[in-house]
């Protein structure tokens, strides 16, 4: 196989993943949830679900819909189940969302929306863990970067078992009443399974093979990787699995999450190492904007890392848990995604329009499709905010985080912009903008 | 070949030039994408590369290709191959494109 075809609803994906983080950032600006409400109330369950599940989640499904067969030069298990996963997790999360304005109070909701919700999520989910496996499965032996997308896959179904549970308890139900400590023992394992796991395990191996890929750096060496990949699938295993049996026995938790935390940051370590050689091994010198703002998210990944190993060891780390949480999701993956999606969004676009034409008229290159300086200023503006963000929350400062959370929201806006004129081509000087043969791109919707 | 041959290639490399690998930005030939072109009986052979196996640009890479080298007259046919044998490394790109994209010295 020579080459992957275009994932038509890969940018449908994107788009929506976009809409769920300007509405979460919009409310965190008004003031809802964390920290004017409560770390563990529902208002701030809607702000993470939001942000984990119809943020991050959707776009990293979108982009490993159209990367995982690149990683493993085989073709997608099944492009016709994108569109309906699409649908079940958009559909999934307004209905847990609903859930639990409901329990805040928000409106007088039937109990059966949260497990309703989680249904549809694990409905969701489960059609993409099976695409995607089923299209590893078809690459075994499997290259580095695809281990942590196989071991991202297995930490997602934890996270949807957990979150499953978790509606049958705050639901109410006969079910969920047998299990009256699970909130308590169950929400670490599911937040380090869905953000450690999932989340940045996954970043962790797609990033090693865009970084090399966009730098040009030499990745063939088989060695690269493993320790990462090896110490964070020991961390994870330790920490579910661990998680999981003293769950069963009530008791240890704290002890299994201290067993993982070590590796965890080997894992982290082995990592920002590798990302540092293929830094200095890259034969491109000149990089463009995605990998100069991929770079600035591992700032924040390295930061997230020293901040939760000092709160640890000063004994803040449950009180400020919320910081460290925010750095991860928004000075870390956020800025990891936004950054990536710098360059799919114009690199999908261009293969979708010009591609077809090639051979047979000139064609623009993917760096026409975009203006790196006019969207410097809003990474900026991004990691600025996340910062200050992160800071204000440490402070315990709730008017400053808004406000810092605001210019993070008004970077997203001028980000969101600026894909928008990608997908427009509305950067591309003439003549070579439409050249004949060639169609304008629909802008929420590819044709493959 | 022939020195009608030659001179066919000749033109053939000329007219991929069209071609372009969009994430790099210059003409696959200069990029060195092109490992052979050859003519036999007026069927033209081609073997090419792309920087990554599985990359969706590497399908319209060689549709490209095939299609720029039909347009050259006297050409009958075109048959392409895609290869990653021996794999592209930057060292194949000629030296002008190279300091042009700010690549570092390879050997």
């Amino acid at each position: 196989m020579i080459g992957t075809s275009l994932c038509r609803w890969a940018i449908s994906y994107c788009a929506v993943a976009i809409a769920w983080l300007l509405l979460a950032e919009g409310l965190m600006v008004a003031g809802f949830g964390f920290p004017n409400h409560d770390i563990g109330g529902p208002d701030t369950l809607v702000i993470v679900h939001m942000v984990c599940v119809g943020w991050l989640s959707m776009a990293l499904c979108g982009a490993l819909f159209q990367f995982v067969p690149v990683l493993v030069a085989r073709p997608l298990y099944a492009e016709r189940w994108t569109l309906p996963a699409l649908a079940l997790l958009t559909l999934g999360l307004t209905v847990l969302l609903a859930g639990f304005l409901a329990l805040g109070g928000h409106f007088n909701g039937p109990a059966w929306l949260l497990p309703v919700g989680a249904v549809l999520l694990i409905a969701g989910f489960a059609l993409v863990v099976v695409n995607l496996s089923m299209t590893l499965w078809s690459a075994r032996p499997l290259p580095g970067p695809a281990r942590f997308v196989a071991g991202g896959l297995a930490c997602i179904c934890v996270t949807t078992a957990f979150g499953g549970m978790f509606s049958l308890v705050l639901s109410g139900t006969a079910a969920g009443a047998q299990w009256p400590d699970l909130l308590i023992s169950g929400v670490p394992i599911h937040a380090i399974a869905g953000l450690g796991g999932w989340l940045t395990f996954t970043a962790m191996g797609v990033s090693y093979r865009l970084l090399a890929m966009f730098m040009l750096a030499p990745d063939g060496d088989v060695r690269l990787g493993r320790l990462a990949w090896l110490a964070g699938i020991t961390a994870l295993a330790v920490g579910l699995v661990g998680g999981v049996l003293t769950f069963w026995r009530m008791t240890g938790l704290n002890l299994a999450l201290l067993l993982a935390g070590p590796a965890a940051l080997l894992s982290l370590a082995a990592y920002g190492r590798d990302v540092l050689g293929l830094y200095r091994t890259r034969k491109r010198r000149a990089l463009e904007l995605n990998t100069r703002m991929s770079l600035a998210a591992l700032v924040s990944l390295a930061a997230a890392a020293i901040l939760g190993a000092a709160l640890l060891a000063i004994g803040f780390f449950q009180s400020h848990v919320g910081a460290l949480a925010f750095l991860v999701a928004f000075g870390w993956l956020t800025g990891l995604v936004l950054a990536n999606l710098y360059k799919i969004v114009p690199f999908l676009t261009w293969l979708e329009t010009y591609g077809p034409v090639m051979g047979r008229m000139p064609t623009p290159r993917v760096q026409d499709l975009v203006a790196e300086r006019r969207a410097l200023k809003w990474f900026v503006v991004f990691f600025a905010g996340s910062w200050a963000a992160t800071l204000m929350l440490l402070l315990d400062a709730a008017l400053g985080f808004r406000v810092a959370v605001a210019a993070v929201m008004l970077a997203t806006l001028g980000l969101s912009e600026e894909f928008i004129r990608a997908r427009r081509l509305a950067d591309v000087a003439e003549p070579l903008r439409l050249p004949t043969g060639a169609a304008m791109p629909h802008l929420l919707v590819s044709r493959n | 070949m022939t020195i009608d041959d030659d001179d066919l290639v000749a033109r053939i490399r000329q007219a991929l030039k069209v071609v372009i690998d969009p994430e790099l930005g210059h003409n696959i030939v200069d990029l060195g994408f092109i490992y052979d072109v050859s003519v036999d009986d007026g069927v033209v052979h081609i073997i090419m590369t792309a920087t990554t196996l599985g990359c969706p640009a590497a399908f319209f890479l060689k549709e490209g290709v095939a299609s720029s080298a039909c347009l050259v007259p006297g050409v009958e046919s075109v048959d392409v191959t895609m290869t990653f044998e021996p794999p592209w490394q930057p060292s194949m790109i000629s030296p002008g494109v190279r300091s042009s994209l700010g690549f570092a010295e390879v050997n």
